[in-house]
């Protein structure tokens, strides 16, 4: 236990302190911040650290198993029905809780002038993430290409950025990255590589990965669509 | 919060589907207890010390005299803040693990971190000379729907998903604090909607360092061949 425990925290110094000595660079070079601004980084950084150890910890031991036991379990026991039903409750309850979610719904009632509901958007996002994830994973099943559906779904996303309210377009895009949470990257991961794994004829690393991506396309077409609504 | 409705749908996929052993179960829940545990005090130590000082270095680059001079720091500070992000790390350690080390986890990290620095720098350079977002988002978006269809499937698949972990907790408050703070102090316009959308591009940067990766390992992979 404590070698491995010794080189988790040595891995997670790696990670941290160079963007830690950076900060102290700039402090000391360009920025001067008040010593209370300094000191209370420090302390946080003192919380960083600690938080990321436990993290990786935890999702080695939790949440990566999590998802690679449903995904290498579901392609076996159910239908396509079920494995597509099971991404899009995935993508649509991950988004529901997730903290960041609520900040931009708030964001879009304020713009809109209260016209578009705060919990209108938190529904209409985590529904645009969880029809994207099944999207996402209707592909990998039915074999369709990559890059198709990415072609498909980016020119959707350019085309409505100039029909949008221009106010709805920078929000549109910071939304897209509210879905894919810390927690929420790895179980849908491993999810999606371990069903691959046990389809045949699907590579590992192509069909494996993107869904996390698609994840994020659906709240950035959401918020745009709602933008056009309105007006 | 988010590992509330994971845990609740394990279980349920736990008692209709799978019928995992005593231990195997134990072991995750607890480790998403830790994992939560661990994240809590991650943001915690975030929003208390690097969004207030991302703020201060944001505010300090904003009042530069040469204004060119945001390139470099945004090079700099894009780089390794995402180095520090803790999904983009899970993503190359799982990219590793399924394509069996033929494509290694520093290759993929160091190319998020590239893809971040470049446009976070260009990020910087656009709120300085108030250049609108969507002079950036719409010739990335059209130059990736291009390099898609020569680029290696593989490296396509793996840059969506590193454009959604790369928006990472630290990109969305240290980074985004940072953009606010230099449009706030360069003034001029609403600072807020010049500094807003600036996670776009950190969303955008690391799908097109990844894609063009696979474009020029497609490349060696077909000059090898001949």
């Amino acid at each position: 236990m404590w070698p491995e425990l010794k080189e988790r925290i040595a891995e997670t110094l790696k990670t941290v302190v160079p963007l830690i000595a950076l900060a102290c660079l700039f402090q000391i070079t360009l920025v001067h911040a008040p010593l209370e601004v300094f000191l209370q980084f420090l302390a946080g950084s003192v919380l960083v650290i600690v938080g990321m150890l436990l993290l990786f910890i935890g999702v080695d031991l939790g949440i990566l198993p999590m998802g690679r036991f449903i995904g290498a379990e579901l392609p076996r026991k159910g239908s396509i029905a079920l494995i597509v039903g099971v991404a899009f409750v995935l993508g649509f309850a991950t988004t529901v809780a997730e903290p960041d979610v609520l900040v931009l719904a708030t964001q879009v009632d304020r713009i809109s002038g209260g016209e578009i509901k705060g919990s209108l958007v938190l529904y209409v996002t985590a529904l645009g993430v969880g029809f994207f994830v099944a999207l996402a994973m209707a592909r990998v099943l039915f074999g369709v290409s990559m890059r198709l559906l990415l072609t498909i779904s980016f020119a959707a996303v350019l085309l409505l950025s100039f029909a949008a309210p221009p106010d709805f377009i920078p929000l549109a895009y910071d939304a897209g990255s509210v879905t894919t949470g810390v927690l929420t990257a790895p179980v849908v991961i491993a999810l999606a590589v371990g069903i691959t794994s046990v389809l045949a004829g699907r590579s590992s690393v192509a069909d494996g990965f993107g869904l996390l991506g698609f994840a994020s396309i659906g709240p950035i077409l959401a918020i745009l669509l709602m933008g056009i609504w309105l007006r | 919060m988010a590992v509330l409705p994971l845990a609740a749908l394990f279980l349920v996929v736990q008692v209709f589907l799978l019928d995992l052993p005593r231990k195997d179960i134990r072991n995750i829940l607890m480790g998403s207890l830790l994992a939560a545990a661990g994240l809590f005090l991650f943001l915690l130590g975030v929003h208390i010390g690097f969004m207030p000082f991302g703020q201060a270095i944001g505010e300090a680059l904003g009042t530069l005299s040469y204004k060119w001079l945001l390139l470099p720091a945004g090079v700099a500070l894009g780089f390794i803040t995402t180095w520090s992000e803790p999904a983009v790390r899970i993503l190359a350690d799982q990219v590793d693990e399924a394509s069996n080390g033929s494509i290694p986890r520093l290759m993929v990290l160091t190319a998020i971190c590239v893809g971040v620095s470049v446009w976070t720098g260009l990020g910087l350079l656009r709120i300085g000379y108030e250049i609108p977002l969507l002079y950036l988002l719409v010739p990335g978006y059209l130059a990736v729907i291009v390099i898609m269809w020569f680029s290696d499937k593989d490296f396509v698949a793996i840059a969506v998903d590193a454009g959604g972990v790369a928006t990472g907790p630290l990109a969305n408050t240290f980074l985004l604090a940072l953009a606010l703070g230099t449009a706030s102090s360069i003034g001029g316009q609403n600072p807020i909607v010049n500094g807003l959308g600036f996670v776009a591009l950190i969303a955008l940067a690391p799908i097109t360092s990844l894609m063009v990766l696979g474009l020029l390992v497609r490349w060696k992979e077909s000059r090898m061949e001949i």
